[in-house]
């Protein structure tokens, strides 16, 4: 059906049970009226951490991950065993803080449903469940890698709380075990553990371009005190998210007998 | 004829700037980041696979031998945002790859560049290019 006669039929089906139909709106005011749920945060965004400069545009700057992180001593022990490069995350997934790196290379996309939004991660089969049908976490929650989000709105700001990881998840900075990432090679692998509380508020900013996640990050077991990032995505309708097999060719770099010529 | 220059650049830091923040799925550790090997040579396979793209290139050692280079890409998706297609080598082409080479010394790089044959260059695949705020089609 063509864009023209389908508009047409949408306006005979609206005629039926509304009162008329005015040709100068578009056809999606017509349609089933928005929900309690549609606060503009479904989209496309890229990391704005992905910038020449990985502050991303002023004066919405991604907030610098601490050089020397308030570790406890478990914590340390953890970084010092993610920055093993023998110890090897490869394809797993990234729990909730990776899946919003400021530098993640990979656009996210964000989808409102009545009851939840979805935050998917091109470079993850494993998307974010943020519940916000007035559900509380589960007594009986069963660690997942993505763990358990629940959301409540404060105005125009989403407030997400998250438990329930299971700490296997690569650093939360996005620095792989077993990777020499660029510059962030050098940087401290930042761990979360079983006892990850996150608390994130979203909120659109910048004429409703920019998505901020404010991050607070509180997890006694591997820092002595919260740790607060905000992180912020550009929204970027012209690019769509296309399909990612992580697994398709589990070949590390130093196999070269992994070819298929090879084999 | 092919051939092959190594060449140590331990000093060109900025360099390594070009190779982008490659999300490391998998290990860029076995990579020297500070040396650079340029592969004058043939398109044996192009692996269009995530979570990174490999290209296979044959090239003719400075002993007339041939040799099988393996230069590791990002993902398909990054480099699909940056110029490349699934189509933009086939085996046969000639190409000109510069690469971070292993540091045993065996034939596998991380790719910095690649020029094709009709002078094309391009990277190992980035984020989606930015844009200013302001600037993106609503």
């Amino acid at each position: 059906m063509t864009t023209p006669s389908r508009y047409l039929a949408v306006c005979f089906t609206a005629m039926v049970v509304a009162t008329g139909c005015n040709p100068a709106q578009p056809p999606a005011l017509v349609g089933a009226a928005r929900t309690a749920s549609e606060r503009g945060f479904t989209g496309v965004f890229v990391p704005t951490g992905t910038f020449a400069d990985p502050a991303g545009p002023a004066p919405w700057s991604n907030t610098p991950w601490p050089r020397d992180p308030p570790f406890t001593a478990w914590g340390a022990a953890e970084s010092a065993r993610l920055a093993d490069h023998s110890n090897f995350t490869a394809c797993s997934p990234g729990g909730p803080v990776f899946h919003m790196w400021e530098i993640g290379l990979f656009p996210l996309q964000l989808l409102e449903a009545p009851d939840q939004i979805v935050i998917l991660r091109e470079a993850s089969g494993v998307p974010r469940r943020i519940y916000t049908d007035g559900r509380r976490h589960p007594e009986d929650l069963e660690a997942t890698w993505m763990g358990h989000s629940i959301g409540t709105w404060e105005g125009d700001v989403l407030v997400v709380d998250t438990v329930g990881v299971n700490g296997r998840a690569r650093a939360m900075n996005g620095v792989g075990s077993n990777a020499q990432v660029s510059s962030t090679d050098d940087d401290p692998r930042l761990p979360a553990s079983d006892e990850l509380h996150l608390v994130e508020r979203f909120r659109l900013v910048a004429d409703g371009e920019l998505l901020e996640d404010e991050i607070t990050i509180d997890d006694p077991k591997t820092y002595t005190e919260p740790i607060v990032l905000k992180h912020y995505f550009q929204r970027r309708p012209d690019i769509d998210m296309l399909e990612y097999f992580c697994n398709d060719n589990p070949r590390p770099g130093d196999d070269t007998a992994r070819s298929p010529a090879a084999e | 004829m092919a051939s092959m220059t190594a060449t140590t650049l331990s000093a060109l830091a900025a360099l390594a700037a070009c190779t982008g923040p490659v999300d490391a799925h998998h290990s860029f550790a076995s990579f020297d980041r500070t040396k650079q090997v340029t592969l004058q040579g043939t398109i044996k396979e192009f692996q269009w696979t995530n979570p990174h793209a490999w290209i296979q290139i044959v090239i003719t050692d400075e002993q007339g031998r041939e040799v099988e280079w393996g230069a590791e890409c990002g993902s398909p998706n990054m480099m699909a945002r940056t110029g490349w297609k699934k189509t933009t080598l086939a085996p046969g082409d000639r190409v000109t790859a510069v690469v971070n080479p292993l540091l045993d010394g065996r034939p596998n790089g991380a790719l910095v560049t690649i020029t094709l044959a009709d002078g094309t260059v391009l990277g190992p695949g980035d984020a989606p290019p930015p844009r200013p705020l302001g600037t993106t089609p609503r």
